[in-house]
C-alpha cells in the first residue's frame, strides 16, 4: 500500500518519476487495465502496459507528410513523442465489436443484442488534441437522439490521465484547431513531464481521489514554471508549423465544392483509407454478418469503415461517390465543414496523423489552403460537448411475416405483425432476414398491429427478403427517420409523383390522405413505371380514385396490348394548363427522375419549400451513427429521408456528395 | 362534327395552339380538317411518306416502332393538345414511327403538302409554327433521353 506523503492541498503537485510505478499499481488495484504508449513495430503505439518500463523512454518521433521515424529524445523522458498511428478510439470505439447474435432453431428466430464489454480501463498519456478527439466522438456517438451503447459503456468507465505536450512534430496543428497543447478539460489527471518527474493536477473528483493515494507533494514554483515553459515551447513549435485557417473555414470550403483541386488531389490520393483509420474522430462503421455452416447462428459485428472505400456510398442501383475525388471531397468537407453543422465542432483536432500516415504524403493543411484559401471571417472556437449519454438503443427485434404479396416479377410486399410504434407515412425500418445485413426498407402501409414493406430484390438482403414466406421471421428496427410532412399538406392541394419502386413510401402517404380525405384539397397522383408489368399496387388504384384522389399512370415502354399512356412521368403534368394553386408536392423515385420532376414542378410555379423528395442512400445503422448516408450537413437516415428541395439546396442532384 | 368556331376555341385551348398568335391559328385552321377515327386506325406509318400533320383534340395515339422478335413496341403516346406527324414538315417527310389510335381519336389534320406550301408562302406562319413544333419535338427528345436511362430498372452497370 502506498502512503500519500505531503498530498497537495492546493495547486499542482509533483510526482517523482520513480513513483510512477505506484500509479500503475493503484490503477491495477482498482481493477483497470492500463493503456499507454509503448514502442512496437518501429512506432509509438498505444497498448496495454505492465509498468513504467514499457513507456517509450528517451524516444521522440520525426514526422513529416508520408514519413514517420523514431529518434533519440531527451534521455529519461517518457513522453517526448507526440502521437503515433494508434489513437484512443481503438479502446473507446474498437475496430470490431459484436452488435448482436441471431439464433435460428427451426422456425424460431431470436435476436440478441450484444452486451457491451465494459472492462474498466485507464488511459495514460492522453494528449490535449486527443482529449478533444474523445469529446468530438462523445458528441457524435452520445450526443445525438440515439447513443451508441457500446461506446457509452467503454467511455464512462475509462480513467483518463492526460499529458501536456512539451514537444511537437512538424505535422502537429492543434493550435490552429484550438485543441492544445494545453489540457483544459476532459481529463481526470493531468501530467506535465519534467526531467525527474511530473507536475500533476486533478481534473475531476475521480482524479483527485487518485492523487490523494499517490506519493504526491506540492510542486515548487520552479517545477510549475518548468512545466509551463515546456508546454509553451510546444505551443511555439506547433504555431511555427503550417496550420489550418479555421475561422470561417466551413463556409469557404462549401463554397469550393467545384474547385479543380479535388480532381488534382484525387490524382495523388490512393483512396487507401489510412487517413480515416488513423484519425481519432472518424466514426463510420459497417455491420457484417458471420454465420455458422448450419445457418443456425449469425454473429453481427460492427467494424470500422471508411468513406474512401469503393462501396461506402453504394446502393443497389449504383454508387453515389464512385470517383476518388468525390470521396476525398466527402472526407475533407465533412471534417472541416459539415461536421460543424452536424455536431457544432470541427471533425479535425489537429493531431496530424492523416498527414504522417498518408502514403502519398497528402497534407490536409496544404489542400485546405489551396481549396479554401484563408479568410476574413468570424472565429469559431471549439465547443467541447458534455458527455450526456442517451438511452440505449435496442437492436433488431423479431417480426413475423403474416402475409406476402407478389407485386411484380421482382417486387414483393411483406406484411409483418407489428407491436411497436406505428410508423408515420414515409418513415422506414432497417430490416433483414436472419444471416443478412439489414437494409433500409420503406414502410408502404402502416396500421395498428401490422406494417407492410414493399421490397424490390436488388441485392442479397433484399432478394432474401422477397423470398420469405408466410411465418418467416425478419429482424427489424424502427420506425426510423423523418417521413412526409402531412401537416404541411393539410387544407392544401397535394401532388404526388412516383417512379418505379418509389411508389412504396408514397403509398403510405396516399393512404394517410385517403383516411382523412376531407382535410386535404385536390389530390393528384402521377405514377410512372418501367413497363405495364412493373406497375405496383394495381389493385388499389381504384380505391384511391374512389376516395377522391385523381390517379394518372404512364409507363416508359409497352407492347401493343397496352392502351394506357406511354412516356416519362413528367409528361403527365408538364402540359397541364396549371398545377393546383398553392400545391405541396411529394416525389419519390430514382434520383435522376426526381431531378427532372423537380425541374417541371418549379417551372409550373411550385416553390422549393413545398417540393418534398425522399432520398435513397447506403444505410447501415439507420440512426445517424455509422456515417454512410451522409449528404452534406445531413445524415439521410436521421434528418430525412424526406427533405424539401429548399433544405437540400445545392446538395440535391450534385454529383458525388 | 364541331363547327369552325368551336374548333377555333379548341385549338386556342390546346397546348399546341395556346402559344400560337391569332394569325397562325387562323391560317392553321383554314388548312385543317377535323377527323374522327375509331380505335385501331393507323394515322401514320413508320417509313412511309407522312401525309398529314395532326393535332389530337381527344383520344390517344400510340407511336410504335416495329422490333423484329418483339413486335410493335409503344414508345410514346400522343395525348390531347399534342401533335403527331411532325415529319410532314421535316425532310425527308417520312414517318419515324407508326401512329395508331388506341381509342377513338378526334384530331385537326392538315395535309402535309399543303402545310409545307403554306409555310413556304407565309413567313409569319412559319415563324410561329416551327418553334412550337420544335418545342413539342424537343420535349419528346428530353423524355426519350430519360427513358433511355431506364431509371426504373434498378441495377444498371455502366459498362463504359
Amino acid at each position: 500500500m502506498i502512503s500519500a506523503t505531503e498530498a497537495p492541498a492546493h495547486g499542482p503537485g509533483f510526482l517523482a518519476r520513480k513513483d510512477l510505478g505506484a500509479l500503475f499499481a493503484l490503477v491495477r488495484d482498482d481493477g483497470r487495465r492500463l493503456i499507454g504508449p509503448t514502442v512496437r513495430d518501429g512506432a509509438v503505439m498505444l497498448d496495454e502496459l505492465d509498468g513504467p518500463d514499457a513507456l517509450p523512454e528517451g524516444i521522440r518521433e520525426s514526422q513529416t507528410p508520408g514519413r514517420y521515424r523514431l529518434e533519440a529524445g531527451r534521455p529519461g523522458r517518457l513522453f517526448d513523442h507526440t502521437v503515433g498511428p494508434s489513437s484512443w478510439k481503438r479502446w473507446t470505439f474498437p475496430p470490431t465489436v459484436p452488435v448482436g447474435t441471431t439464433r435460428r432453431d427451426g422456425a424460431v428466430v431470436a435476436f440478441e443484442p450484444a452486451t457491451p464489454d465494459a472492462a474498466p480501463l485507464a488511459f495514460l498519456g492522453v494528449r490535449a488534441c486527443e482529449l478533444a478527439a474523445l469529446a468530438v466522438q462523445d458528441r457524435v456517438l452520445l450526443g445525438g437522439p440515439v447513443a451508441d451503447p457500446d461506446y457509452a459503456a467503454r467511455r464512462r468507465s475509462a480513467l483518463v490521465i492526460a499529458i501536456q505536450c512539451t514537444t511537437a512534430a512538424s505535422t502537429c496543428f492543434c493550435t490552429s484547431m484550438g485543441t492544445g497543447p494545453e489540457v483544459s478539460d476532459g481529463a481526470d489527471v493531468v501530467l506535465t513531464e519534467l526531467d525527474d518527474g511530473f507536475v500533476v493536477t486533478a481534473g475531476s473528483r475521480r482524479g483527485r481521489e487518485l492523487l490523494e493515494r499517490l506519493p504526491v507533494r506540492l510542486a515548487t514554483a520552479e517545477e510549475r514554471d518548468a512545466a509551463a515553459g515546456g508546454v509553451a515551447a510546444a505551443r511555439a513549435a506547433v504555431a511555427a508549423n503550417a496550420g489550418v485557417a479555421a475561422p470561417g473555414l466551413p463556409s469557404r470550403l462549401m463554397a469550393a465544392l467545384d474547385s479543380p483541386r479535388w480532381a488534382d488531389v484525387a490524382e495523388r490520393c490512393l483512396t487507401c483509407a489510412n487517413c480515416t483509420l488513423v484519425c481519432p474522430t472518424c466514426f463510420c462503421t459497417s455491420v457484417t454478418q458471420r454465420s455458422d455452416l448450419a445457418g443456425a447462428e449469425t454473429l453481427s459485428e460492427r467494424t470500422w469503415d471508411s468513406c474512401f472505400t469503393g462501396s461506402f456510398a453504394a446502393v443497389a442501383g449504383g454508387n453515389f461517390r464512385s470517383r476518388p475525388q468525390d470521396r476525398y471531397r466527402q472526407w475533407l468537407t465533412h471534417k472541416f465543414a459539415t461536421w460543424v453543422d452536424q455536431f457544432g465542432t470541427f471533425g479535425c483536432i489537429g493531431c496530424g496523423r492523416c498527414v504522417t500516415w498518408c502514403p502519398a504524403g497528402i497534407d490536409v493543411r496544404e489542400e485546405l489552403a489551396a481549396i479554401a484559401p484563408p479568410p476574413r471571417a468570424v472565429v469559431t472556437g471549439m465547443h467541447l460537448p458534455a458527455v450526456t449519454p442517451a438511452p440505449d438503443e435496442a437492436w433488431l427485434r423479431p417480426a413475423r411475416v403474416v402475409a406476402t404479396h407478389r407485386e411484380t416479377a421482382n417486387v414483393t410486399t411483406l406484411t409483418l405483425a407489428w407491436e411497436g410504434q406505428v410508423p408515420g407515412a414515409g418513415q422506414f425500418v432497417m430490416a433483414g432476414p436472419p444471416g443478412f445485413s439489414a437494409a433500409p426498407i420503406s414502410v408502404s402501409r402502416a396500421r395498428r398491429g401490422a406494417i407492410e414493406m414493399t421490397v424490390r430484390a436488388a441485392g442479397p438482403a433484399t432478394a432474401a427478403l422477397t423470398a420469405l414466406g408466410h411465418g418467416a421471421t425478419v429482424g427489424v428496427r424502427g420506425p426510423l427517420g423523418r417521413g412526409w410532412p402531412l401537416e404541411r399538406m393539410l387544407d392544401r392541394n397535394v401532388i404526388v409523383v412516383a417512379g418505379g419502386i418509389g411508389l412504396a413510401p408514397l403509398r403510405s402517404l396516399i393512404e394517410a390522405i385517403a383516411a382523412e380525405r376531407e382535410r386535404f384539397r385536390d389530390v393528384t397522383v402521377y405514377l410512372g413505371a418501367r413497363t405495364p408489368r412493373d406497375r405496383l399496387f394495381v389493385g388499389e388504384l381504384g380505391a384511391w380514385s374512389a376516395a377522391g384522389i385523381a390517379v394518372t399512370e404512364t409507363v416508359d415502354r409497352a407492347g401493343a396490348d397496352w392502351l394506357g399512356r406511354v412516356g416519362v412521368v413528367t409528361h403527365l403534368f408538364d402540359h397541364a394548363e396549371r398545377l393546383p394553386e398553392g400545391a405541396v408536392a411529394a416525389v419519390c423515385g430514382p434520383e435522376r427522375m426526381m431531378e427532372a420532376t423537380v425541374e417541371v414542378l418549379r417551372a409550373r410555379g411550385i416553390p422549393d419549400e413545398r417540393i418534398f423528395v425522399t432520398l435513397e442512400r447506403h444505410m447501415e445503422c439507420g440512426v445517424g451513427l455509422c456515417g454512410h448516408c451522409q449528404l452534406g450537413r445531413f445524415f439521410v437516415c436521421r434528418d430525412g429521408p424526406v427533405f424539401s428541395i429548399a433544405e437540400l439546396g445545392d446538395a440535391f442532384g450534385r454529383e458525388g456528395l | 362534327m364541331a363547327d369552325r368556331r368551336s374548333l377555333a376555341a379548341e385549338l386556342a385551348a390546346s397546348w399546341f395552339g395556346s402559344d400560337l398568335p391569332p394569325h397562325a391559328r387562323t391560317a392553321f385552321l383554314e388548312l385543317a380538317v377535323e377527323r374522327e377515327v375509331g380505335a385501331g386506325t393507323e394515322m401514320v406509318r413508320e417509313g412511309q411518306p407522312t401525309t398529314g400533320f395532326g393535332l389530337v383534340l381527344s383520344g390517344r395515339v400510340a407511336l410504335r416502332l416495329h422490333v423484329p422478335g418483339r413486335g410493335q413496341v409503344t414508345i410514346l403516346t400522343v395525348e390531347p393538345g399534342d401533335i403527331y406527324g411532325w415529319s410532314a414538315i421535316v425532310p425527308p417527310y417520312r414517318s419515324t414511327s407508326t401512329g395508331v389510335a388506341v381509342e377513338p381519336v378526334r384530331a385537326l389534320v392538315v395535309d402535309a403538302v399543303a402545310l409545307r406550301a403554306a409555310l413556304r408562302a407565309d413567313d409569319a406562319l412559319a415563324a410561329s409554327l416551327y418553334p412550337r413544333v420544335l418545342e413539342a419535338v424537343a420535349r419528346r427528345l428530353d423524355g426519350t433521353r430519360l427513358q433511355l436511362l431506364d431509371l426504373f430498372a434498378g441495377q444498371v452497370e455502366a459498362s463504359w
